[in-house]
């Protein structure tokens, strides 16, 4: 190899400008020499993906739509990834969350108040919470390793939500079939605007990525969670607990995941049924690293990744491409933005010969 | 062949609100939607909706254009609609009980798309229902799997505990029972409508249970293979499947949406579209039998007088008395269960020691 | 054959596309990179071999062609991991999202396509000892591969100093560089291998355990056997272990339900999650006392650039 990389000091200003940029290139060339291939107009493929989605207010609502668990999940991940927890199922956190948010709604049917929407938001978080600190209190007290546990809990909790729907939980006027009762007026998020399906999801996890990165950039606990994970060593010398920090972030990983499903069941779905989760939590976790696992950058990334999605969905629609073509497509998207970041981080260097160690 | 005249009243009917169709104007196609619960290539479910839909482009020529989407899970649902909507879709087939609220939403949303929803249970002025009365090929798999079994055991792959399957294993066992009262079933629920490792091992946990003729409701071809490794016998699902068990293979239940989804198409360009509450049984030709295979001439002829029997209404599987295993009488001789009773059907017959799950 | 036997026989085959893809992965985490990516390059090797397989009228064409189809998906992943030090988890999903799509691209000329699979090995004589010899003798060549590998890996890693340096850039990659040792190159070798391993168990899945293609029909097998790996502390044999275990339990709530136990088929269907968890519980509070800390590969997960 004669080229190699070489971390920057700090991130590359031009390479921040350039490397999207370069992203954009090469998914147009390649888009160009696919699309050719499949006997589409590229431009108009790339404008069907990427402008179609966000050409008006409803498409913008539904991008938003789309986007809000993937944030809220994301940043939770995100502080979850920085100190070294690797929580892999936040899918199941989001899945619980749906769960007990939506059993209040279940139990208050027919009966319930204004207070029930608070209830059931926190019902969600708690619940997430809960099951975020499974695999967090194993791996404190017995070193069980997180990844499995987590993952494991995945399936456990498709699991129960399919056994919920399908027993206790089942819709008593639904013809017997796999579905809790559609959720009541004061069970369900209320919409933003008129002719739109946004609501106020979006705005708690506006906030959210708000109050996370105050948190991260400002605070003690910010730094701490920045620190274990730059410098583990240095933490512990520091005072910092590593068995208080682990289930710290897992507690708040969990809490928004368990958010997510939660507004996904009172503000999207509005029931609970086979098949509600889309699998945002592990697609959060592209969206936590492509945001650079910073609050902000997971806003950006997690709405960027919306798009795609729904870009999908239009390419099948407007120019009747298999569904599985688009997800090629989306995954050659990923490879380019996650090679191009390399740009941020790294310079590439010649290797002069006789140099140093062999690369 | 389009009839500008009769596309321009029809449109105009259904339409109103919208000042000029511009499909009319232009005698364009007809745009005809459909949103599939799984991928098209599932070999199950989602790829015959997907035949039915080629079938109705072939039937109607250029006088449809259609627009598919595939694997749209329930949050999905309500953009999806609106995308065909807005790419001007004037009928969009939902075809999963899952989309069945969200299509009563976007129904109500676009009073002027006409929306048919796949085994719903109920309809609106722009929205019909249609599903096929898959549960008469059970009654008949369940007549030939007692002439078939020595053992007296069928072994029945299921998906989910949905009463589209709990009344299909009531009628396998109603119809075994017809030639054999001593049959007896054995269940395993898969947890999933395609997931062929798992539908094989269920196959052969069934099979090493002592089951010799396996029944199943789930898409993939694996069952049947099983069947055909193991010496016994089986039955296709979703489509003509003899080709992947030519040694065991019994019949199977064809699903066949082409020609009624070419008619509800043709209706709304003539205009005559309406909310109808569809549910095909064999005389429809919604879903048909693969021809018998791998049994005697007797075999073959008792079975297809219980298809014409069936077909003429002098068979009916859901007559009384049926009593369920708690020993309750849900239905006195001389009655028969409505069609309500039967779409929402979540109890075992009495003589299936099956528990019910959920 | 008795209903052990016949269990046995069942549980092999359901464990060894498990076993298969986690030895590969094993490899890879203990070179020092986690690929997330294992159902992409599992689904792709399914697709490609029944392709292949169909095409060719030949099993071997279609099982080197999901070998090969696993290693261009492992060397997409390692240009960009390796070669541009990308994110690993990111990366490894995205290639699940490529290889899910891809794999339907390829596959969907052969939906419904009819294929006879590959056979069973019968070793006269030795398979019928009862109980052990058809469990043991009347094998397909995969599950002898399956072995076969635990065994070579188990070997290499600890036997041989290819084997030890591979461990060596998983733990410290920064020291194993220092010697004088290639990181980049041993881990790209360990990512291709992982890859085709992870093909070759999606062949077994299309080829021979249910022979014909449908979408998604890995059906989560890739991540299951990323948790295997963990749940083996990045042992091999502890791999085949884990890999049996959850195919044993699998099966078990088959026949439990086939028996008519009362229990909703869900709670039986979440056993083999819960137990694992359980077991590996177990383990680590049995090593608790002796003061074995985790055992994952130290840089496991971290890129490595060498610095000139």
């Amino acid at each position: 190899m004669a080229l190699v990389l070489e971390r920057r000091p700090e991130a590359g200003k031009w390479a921040l400008l350039l490397s999207p940029l370069l992203a954009v290139v090469l998914t147009l060339v390649s888009s160009l020499v696919i699309f050719w291939m499949l006997g589409q107009d590229p431009l108009r493929a790339l404008q069907v993906y990427f402008l179609l989605p966000v050409s008006d207010a409803w498409g913008l609502q539904e991008v938003m739509v789309k986007a809000t668990p993937l944030v809220l999940i994301a940043t939770g991940l995100a502080l979850c990834f920085r100190s070294n927890n690797w929580n892999i199922g936040a899918e199941g956190q989001f899945l619980i969350g749906a769960i007990c948010g939506g059993g209040v709604a279940v139990w208050t049917h027919g009966w319930g108040g204004p207070w029930v929407l608070p209830l059931m938001l926190a019902a969600g978080a708690l619940g997430g919470m809960a099951y975020a600190l499974i695999p967090a209190v194993l791996k404190v007290k017995l070193r069980v390793n997180e990844i499995l546990v987590s993952l494991m809990l995945v399936y456990v909790a498709d699991l129960l939500l399919d056994w919920l729907v399908r027993g206790p939980w089942r819709d008593p006027f639904g013809f017997n079939m796999p579905q809790t009762v559609t959720f009541a007026p004061e069970a369900t998020l209320p919409l933003l605007f008129q002719g739109g399906r946004m609501n106020l999801g979006s705005v708690i996890a506006l906030v959210v990525v708000v109050a996370a990165a105050v948190v991260m950039a400002r605070t003690l606990k910010g730094f701490e969670i920045r620190l274990v994970g730059q410098a583990p060593r240095a933490a512990r010398f520091a005072g910092f607990s590593d068995a208080r920090l682990t289930l710290t972030v897992f507690a708040v990983s969990g809490a928004l995941a368990g958010l997510a499903g939660v507004l996904e069941a009172a503000g999207t779905v509005r029931q609970l049924l086979p098949g509600f989760s889309v699998g945002y939590g592990f697609t959060a976790i592209i969206v936590a690293f492509l945001g650079r696992l910073n609050p902000v950058g997971c806003l950006i990334a997690g709405i960027f990744i919306a798009i795609t999605f729904i870009g999908g969905e239009n390419a099948q629609i407007v120019l009747r491409l298999p569904r599985d073509m688009t997800l090629v497509f989306q995954g050659m998207l990923l490879f380019y933005i996650l090679a191009c970041d390399t740009l941020i981080l790294y310079r590439v260097r010649r290797r002069v010969p006789g140099v140093g160690a062999q690369a | 062949m389009i009839h500008r005249r009769t596309l321009m009243t029809g449109a105009a009917a259904l339409a109103a609100s919208t000042a000029l169709p511009r499909h009319a104007l232009a005698a364009d196609p007809m745009k005809v939607g459909i949103v599939l619960i799984g991928p098209v290539g599932d070999f199950g479910w989602s790829t015959m909706h997907d035949r039915g839909r080629r079938r109705m482009e072939e039937v109607l020529g250029d006088a449809v254009e259609t627009t598919q989407v595939e694997a749209v899970a329930p949050p999905d649902f309500d953009r999806v609609v609106t995308q065909l909507v807005r790419a001007d879709c004037k009928l969009i087939f939902t075809t999963s009980f899952s989309y069945f609220q969200p299509t009563i939403r976007m129904a109500e949303q676009f009073p002027d798309v006409m929306f048919e929803n796949a085994t719903g249970t109920s309809t609106l002025p722009n929205m019909a229902i249609y599903n096929a009365r898959f549960y008469e090929g059970r009654y008949v798999q369940g007549v030939i799997a007692a002439m078939k079994s020595k053992t007296k055991q069928i072994g029945y792959v299921a998906a989910f505990p949905v009463p589209e399957v709990i009344h299909a294993i009531n009628t396998v066992m109603r119809g075994a029972w017809s030639v054999d009262p001593e049959m007896r079933i054995r269940v395993v629920w898969a947890n999933a409508w395609f997931n062929p490792g798992v539908e094989a091992d269920a196959a052969r946990a069934l099979i090493d249970q002592g089951c010799d003729v396996l029944c199943q409701h789930t898409d993939s071809p694996a069952p049947l293979q099983l069947a055909q490794e193991r010496g016994i016998y089986g039955f296709g699902q979703a489509s003509d499947m003899t080709q992947f068990a030519p040694n065991s293979h019994l019949t199977s239940s064809i699903n066949n949406w082409g020609d009624y989804y070419a008619s509800r198409a043709q209706a709304m360009i003539d205009g005559t579209w309406a909310p109808e509450d569809t549910w095909g049984g064999l005389d429809s030709g919604m879903f048909e039998l693969a021809p018998f295979t791998n049994m005697t001439p007797e075999e073959t002829a008792t079975a297809e007088n219980v298809v014409a029997g069936l077909r003429s209404g002098e068979i009916d599987p859901f007559a009384g008395p049926i009593v369920n295993q708690a020993g309750e009488q849900v239905i006195a001789e001389g009655e028969s269960l409505d069609d309500d009773a039967i779409r929402s059907m979540n109890y075992f017959y009495q003589g299936i020691d099956v528990s019910m799950p959920g | 054959m008795t209903l052990a036997t016949a269990i046995l026989l069942t549980v092999i085959t359901a464990a060894t596309p498990l076993l298969i893809a986690a030895i590969g992965e094993l490899v890879v985490e203990r070179s020092g990179v986690l690929n997330l990516g294992v159902e992409g390059m599992m689904i792709m090797g399914a697709a490609s071999g029944v392709a292949v397989a169909i095409i060719t009228g030949s099993s071997t064409l279609g099982v080197l062609a999901a070998i090969g189809a696993g290693v261009a998906l492992a060397a997409i992943f390692a240009l960009l991991t390796l070669a541009l030090a990308a994110n690993q988890y990111a990366s490894g999903l995205a290639l699940t999202i490529f290889g899910v799509g891809l794999s339907g691209v390829v596959g969907a000329p052969f939906v419904g396509v009819q294929r006879e699979g590959i056979g069973r090995i019968t070793i006269p004589f030795l398979s019928d000892i009862p109980v052990i010899g058809p469990v043991l003798f009347r094998q397909d060549l995969f599950v002898y591969a399956s072995v076969a590998l635990v065994i070579g890996v188990s070997w290499f890693l600890w036997r041989t100093k290819s084997g030890l340096i591979l461990r060596a850039c998983g733990e410290n990659p920064v020291s194993a560089h220092a010697l004088g040792y290639r990181v980049l190159r041993i881990r790209l070798y360990a990512v291709l291998f992982g890859g085709a391993c992870a093909g070759l168990a999606g062949a077994y899945l299309s080829l021979v355990l249910t022979p014909f293609w449908t979408s998604g029909m890995t059906a989560g097998r890739g991540w299951i056997a990323l948790a295997i790996v963990v749940f083996a502390s990045w042992l091999p044999f502890r791999a085949m272990l884990g890999a049996y275990l959850f195919g044993g339990l699998i099966i078990l709530q088959l026949h439990a339900q086939t028996a008519g136990v009362a229990i909703p088929s869900q709670f039986l269907a979440a056993l083999p999650y819960l137990l694992t968890i359980v077991a590996l519980t177990l383990i680590m509070a049995a090593r608790r006392g002796t003061g074995a800390g985790s055992v994952a590969p130290a840089g496991l997960g971290q890129p490595f650039t060498p610095d000139r």
